[in-house]
């Protein structure tokens, strides 16, 4: 019997070794949101990332200068805007207290460095030097001046990741910013889409995509992009509209992460009522 | 006993995995990117044998997964298939002929399709639109790339000197 075993060992070692290490990797896959795999992820990236950030400073350098220049037109178009803008502001203002509407703008910004992006096609990450002690959390939306980036997936004391709009696992409620008619985005592997977009809706192209209120992850407007086609399915009902985003992944090295999630209140307020 | 080049192989992971998610996305060319961490297991693959190649390529995967906030097991399934792949080409007889540079990229070649395709399935992305564009932008394109850049590395490096 022994024999037996050692003959087939010697003889397929090589796909024993394989099929156990296989189905070890798939038992993995289904543990991805334990906690302990969290936690363990947790303490891996942030070990890696602080040393990543040396790394990284040094390849920056040299794209800073290009970064100042364009910081200081874009510097000089917003001093332009901001004038504008405070006037309507203190119209705003006025208005508001008339109303005794509650001001909701205030949003907290945390600055972050990117220190590692890993840009597999489907599943696009980006490492933030910023995490818990910034008081960084997991949900909150990453942005930068032109628009949404991503959503945080995982922190560390001094670091997280974020999931980029590339991702094929982060789906987000979307509307068009001139009809207000919402859709579920998605990243196909080549394009940010809106799938499942009844044909009579009136998305044309050219349109703004900002994140809608109603989504359950970024529960207020955010820029995302234009509308680059729109797809002509000749079956059933339903359109898929492409998006050209308005953030360059490969390119963005400074973000902020915005210092809110959705408010639990309204999460269990919800939940309540759907449980009624 | 363990061997030294064992603990290297495992070592060199980490400064090979900086310069994969640092350097590597400032050489992409239309958002696709040569996989440095696959042209290191093919070498390990093809000098030290098939069952090492599967295993450090279980390694690489969950390391690569663990750090970079990827499903964990996408990588090491598709890092264990690549590595057992190579190596097939571990013959003690033709080690020398299999790392002459044209060669050793035919064979970064052939995993990195098995690889990255693996890698796609796991990624969800949508089969039904054109499964050959599919194949060639998410699979081959990089697979080439990374041959490529195995042959330099090849060409370059001096042969009979392990790592």
């Amino acid at each position: 019997m022994i024999r037996f075993f050692v003959s087939i060992w010697s003889n397929f070692k090589e796909y024993i070794v394989l099929t156990i290490l296989l189905i070890i990797s798939f038992i993995l896959l289904s543990q991805n949101n334990t906690t302990g795999v969290q936690r363990v992820r947790s303490i891996a990236f942030g070990t890696f990332a602080s040393v990543t950030t040396m790394f990284t400073d040094l390849f920056n350098v040299s794209s800073l200068k290009n970064e100042n220049n364009e910081l200081r037109r874009t510097n000089a178009e917003m001093m332009l805007q901001i004038s504008k803008l405070r006037e309507y502001g203190i119209t705003n203002h006025e208005l508001k207290k008339l109303l005794d509407f509650k001001d909701s703008t205030n949003f907290p910004l945390i600055p972050a460095t990117i220190v590692s992006k890993s840009l597999i096609k489907s599943q696009g990450t980006i490492t933030l030097n910023a995490g818990k002690n910034q008081s960084v959390k997991v949900g909150m939306p990453v942005v930068t001046d032109k628009g949404l980036v991503g959503i945080i997936f995982s922190t560390s004391d001094n670091y997280s990741i974020a999931r980029t709009l590339t991702n094929v696992d982060l789906k987000l409620t979307v509307k068009s910013e001139r009809t207000h008619e919402n859709a579920i985005m998605k990243w196909n592997g080549d394009w940010l889409v809106m799938i499942n977009v009844p044909k009579t809706y009136d998305i044309k192209k050219g349109d703004r995509i900002v994140t809608s209120e109603i989504s359950s992850i970024v529960p207020f407007p955010l820029p995302v992009g234009i509308v680059a086609d729109i797809g002509d399915v000749q079956k059933g009902i339903f359109n898929e509209v492409k998006i050209q985003p308005f953030v360059d992944y490969q390119k963005i090295e400074n973000v902020f992460v915005l210092g809110i999630v959705k408010s639990k209140e309204i999460g269990n307020i919800e939940f309540n009522f759907l449980n009624r | 006993m363990i061997k030294p080049q064992y603990i290297l192989s495992i070592i060199l992971f980490f400064p090979v995995l900086l310069i994969q998610i640092t350097v590597v996305p400032l050489l992409s060319i239309n958002s696709v990117i040569p996989d440095f961490i696959l042209i290191l297991l093919v070498y390990y693959s093809i000098t030290q044998g098939q069952i090492y190649g599967s295993v450090l390529g279980f390694i690489y995967g969950f390391l690569f997964d663990i750090i970079t906030g990827s499903l964990i097991g996408s990588t090491m399934i598709a890092k264990i298939l690549a590595g057992f792949t190579a190596g097939y080409f571990s013959s003690e007889n033709k080690r020398d002929q299999y790392l002459i540079p044209y060669n050793f990229a035919l064979i970064v070649l052939l995993s990195g399709i098995i690889d990255s395709t693996v890698n796609t399935f796991f990624s969800s992305v949508e089969f039904n639109t054109n499964i050959i564009f599919v194949f060639f932008e998410h699979a081959l394109l990089p697979a080439i790339y990374s041959a490529a850049i195995a042959l330099m590395i090849m060409i370059f490096y001096p042969r009979r000197k392990n790592f």
